[in-house]
């Protein structure tokens, strides 16, 4: 496996490649070109005949032209400038101007992985794909989960975007009327749990009210007191997954589960610019009109976020990077870090993970 | 349902749940903690109820993940070799891991050994390990073959990695014996991205060296060197001339670490990754433990750490919750952020650039030379 890390410092990795990222979803892609960008490559989507989903490099052999700015032909995709034609594994199959193929005429085919509901592409180490399995969110197709979400670009690093993930306690001084009242007393304990690849935190909550936008989609009594169970899973860096449960105890001893699961595929476009495609999906109230209820709610908390992170971009971006204050809360969103970080400097082979080297600036880049 | 009203009913739920704070704070003060740990159980990762129990003391558990799973196989792999194959009771997926990580097994209460993945990380249905019979051991071996049968369980921590494969084009694998474990996955993905990678396994004698089947597809690539028909590994003439853009991975048993340590002095900085499994001899100087202050920045304490203590065990005493595993500096679990101090480093873990740097400690054997420690804990 070759070192990734590019010579020059305005192209120097940031982010980590050898993972799956979520390029588009699936009702994006199809026969026309779609031009996407992901941890600073440029890549084209389209469909063949037969509905196979392909990622090609996005910039013509040739001359530096996108050929998102061609068009599809067949299974064939041809440049915009030039003519060429190359074919789904990127090889060119065809120059206007002669009958022969100059040798190398090609360009990088990405393992892609197609879920039914996100493409997710592989644009690191090629080998490693097969290596590697996709992320599975299954509950995003099942017919037991109702689910609804957008898809948007923060101009905010992935880092401010992990870090927002791994500790929802801001929640309730972002957005009260989204925010169970539980966020505004006294938090649990919080537990993390951290694996070579994964960080995962959760914490029960003693029986409380639940919102009241809540409260009436599940038919129950606004001031009724549920416990409240939350958890957080960064997956990939590319993947957060989180759930929030309401435990409903019905009378006969029987407690009923109504749970939120939040999707969140992440994608660094480059540095300070990231694709957030988001998805909320619930057990409970799965009818249209719930969803167009909850839809508002949870879109007006999103863009709140995404403000937020853009402006903490832009204090980075004018007055640079400065040494945080932590708390105990932070735990997990330092040991995203960690793993983001050593990810890095393996891929790159900057050698050192554990040094003041191109490794832990290149996390933070700025 | 209208968007306006449902503000409008947020509104008076928020009010109303301001004034009842005291009353929960009271309640959760007061919690038995049995009605936290049944409900945990309903949940969507096992919990285990003894992990919680901490929870009045501090704010923040942080834990590395551990689970009971089942031997689906136990395979003799050579002659005192056993590759155990272990799977979730329920068949659900492992947690993800790249060529390098290891786990604990945590055999007793006392009895907690490391042992690296030997599979293959496209596989996340089962984790293998290879476990050597060493009499000599600690007992850890012992109670692996004579207990770990197909169908028992088995506490599993883990997976971590601190002997991590990093890109690049060209590879030397040195193993020596049981050492073989990490390196397996480690070749294959070498091969798979088409790096120009040699290995050089060395062992007692054929019978046994595990994995000779695995490894004959690889060819030439391979060097077997079994010490009684051709001696020991020749390290001199493996690594006498340092090479460029190459990457010397090395596991094996301490005499092999510390020879593969001496040549690789003269290679380029970076180059050498090898791991341990047990604590690297350390020079005794003789002199008594020094007194330091110690401050857990993100938890605003500063403590006084004795001399007949280790800095792990001031922290746990402060009730801060703080990984750890080995407790004697060679599996890395413990690794902490320095932000400011002259650190004693004492562990197996560090490479001397790593320690040289003084960005991060392993806070179970390493202590300080200067009057105060600040960690980002």
């Amino acid at each position: 496996m070759s070192p990734q890390g590019t010579t020059s410092s305005r192209f120097a990795q940031i982010h980590p490649r050898n993972c799956w990222y979520m390029l588009a979803t699936s009702d994006e892609v199809g026969r026309e070109p779609l031009g996407r960008r992901a941890v600073d490559i440029g890549v084209v989507l389209f469909r063949t005949t037969d509905g196979t989903a392909v990622a090609l490099e996005d910039r013509c052999a040739h001359r530096p032209y996108p050929l998102s700015l061609g068009r599809v032909d067949g299974d064939h995709i041809v440049s915009g400038y030039s003519g060429f034609v190359y074919d789904a594994r990127g090889f060119c199959v065809h120059v206007p101007t002669q009958s022969e193929i100059p040798v190398g005429a090609r360009v990088r085919a990405f393992p892609l992985h197609e879920d039914g509901v996100f493409v997710w592409a592989w644009l690191g180490e090629p080998s490693l794909a097969a290596l590697r399995p996709p992320p599975v969110t299954p509950w995003l197709s099942d017919p037991g989960w109702s689910t609804l979400g957008e898809v948007w670009e923060t101009k905010a690093d992935l880092l401010l975007l992990h870090e927002n993930f791994a500790d929802i306690t801001h929640v309730a001084v972002v957005d009260p009327f989204i925010a169970p009242p539980v966020l505004r007393s006294s938090p649990p304990p919080l537990e993390v749990e951290v694996t070579e690849t994964t960080v995962s935190f959760s914490r029960t909550y003693q029986p409380a009210p639940i919102p009241a936008w809540q409260a009436e989609l599940l038919g129950l009594p606004a001031d009724a007191e549920h416990v409240q169970h939350e958890q957080g899973a960064f997956v990939t860096p590319g993947l957060w997954v989180d759930r929030w449960d309401v435990y409903e105890e019905s009378g006969a001893g029987e407690t009923k589960v109504h749970t939120f699961r939040f999707t969140h595929a992440i994608t660094p476009i480059s540095s300070g610019r990231t694709r957030h495609a988001w998805r909320v999906s619930r057990n409970f109230a799965l009818g249209e009109q719930a969803g167009r209820v909850l839809l508002p709610i949870f879109t007006d908390y999103y863009r709140r976020v995404q403000r937020i992170l853009e402006t903490m971009e832009e204090v980075l971006d004018a007055d640079g990077p400065r040494r945080e204050i932590n708390v105990s809360a932070d735990a997990a969103a330092l040991q995203v870090r960690k793993i983001i970080r050593n990810m890095v400097a393996d891929e790159t082979g900057a050698g050192l993970r554990r040094s003041v080297s191109a490794a832990s600036r290149a996390v933070r880049n700025r | 349902m209208p968007f306006d009203k449902l503000r409008a009913h947020s509104q008076e739920a928020q009010s109303r749940s301001r004034q009842s704070q005291g009353a929960w704070g009271r309640i959760l003060s007061a919690a038995p903690l049995a009605a936290i740990v049944r409900i945990q159980t309903n949940c969507w990762l096992l919990r285990r109820a003894d992990a919680i129990v901490t929870v009045t003391t501090t704010k923040t558990i942080i834990r590395e993940h551990e689970t009971d799973l089942v031997v689906r196989e136990a395979r003799a792999v050579a002659d005192d070799v056993v590759v155990l194959t272990l799977a979730d009771p329920r068949g659900a997926e492992l947690p993800a891991w790249t060529p390098g990580a290891h786990v604990d097994l945590i055999l007793s209460d006392d009895l907690t050994r490391q042992y690296s993945l030997c599979s293959s990380p496209s596989k996340p249905e089962v984790w293998q390990v290879g476990v050597l019979r060493a009499p000599d051991s600690r007992g850890g071996s012992e109670r692996v073959h004579a207990a770990l049968t197909p169908g028992s369980l088995v506490r599993v921590r883990g997976p971590r990695n601190h002997f991590p494969l990093v890109a690049s084009r060209r590879y030397l694998f040195i193993a020596g014996g049981i050492g073989i474990t990490p390196i397996l996955p480690m070749i294959a993905e070498a091969e798979a991205a088409g790096a120009d990678w040699h290995l050089h396994y060395g062992g007692r004698e054929r019978a046994s060296m595990a994995f000779l089947d695995e490894l004959a597809s690889y060819g030439d690539r391979v060097r077997i060197v079994p010490q009684d028909e051709m001696g020991m590994l020749d390290l001199e003439s493996v690594l006498g001339t340092p090479q460029p853009d190459t990457l010397v991975y090395c596991c094996g048993p301490e005499g092999l670490l510390s020879a593969v340590e001496k040549f690789c002095e003269s290679w380029p900085p970076g180059t050498l990754h090898l791991e341990r499994f047990s604590a690297k001899p350390q020079e005794l100087t003789g002199e008594a433990e020094a007194s330091f202050e110690l401050v857990l920045e993100r938890s605003g304490l500063t403590l006084q750490v004795p001399p007949d203590k280790s800095v792990l065990t001031v922290i746990r005493e402060a009730g801060v919750s703080v990984l750890a595993s080995c407790l004697e500096g060679v599996c890395g679990t413990c690794e902490t952020e320095v932000i400011d101090g002259d650190v004693d480093h004492r562990d197996s873990v560090l490479n001397e650039e790593e320690q040289a740097s003084n960005e991060y400690m392993m806070v179970c054997v390493s202590r300080c030379r200067s009057p105060r420690l600040t960690l980002n804990l």
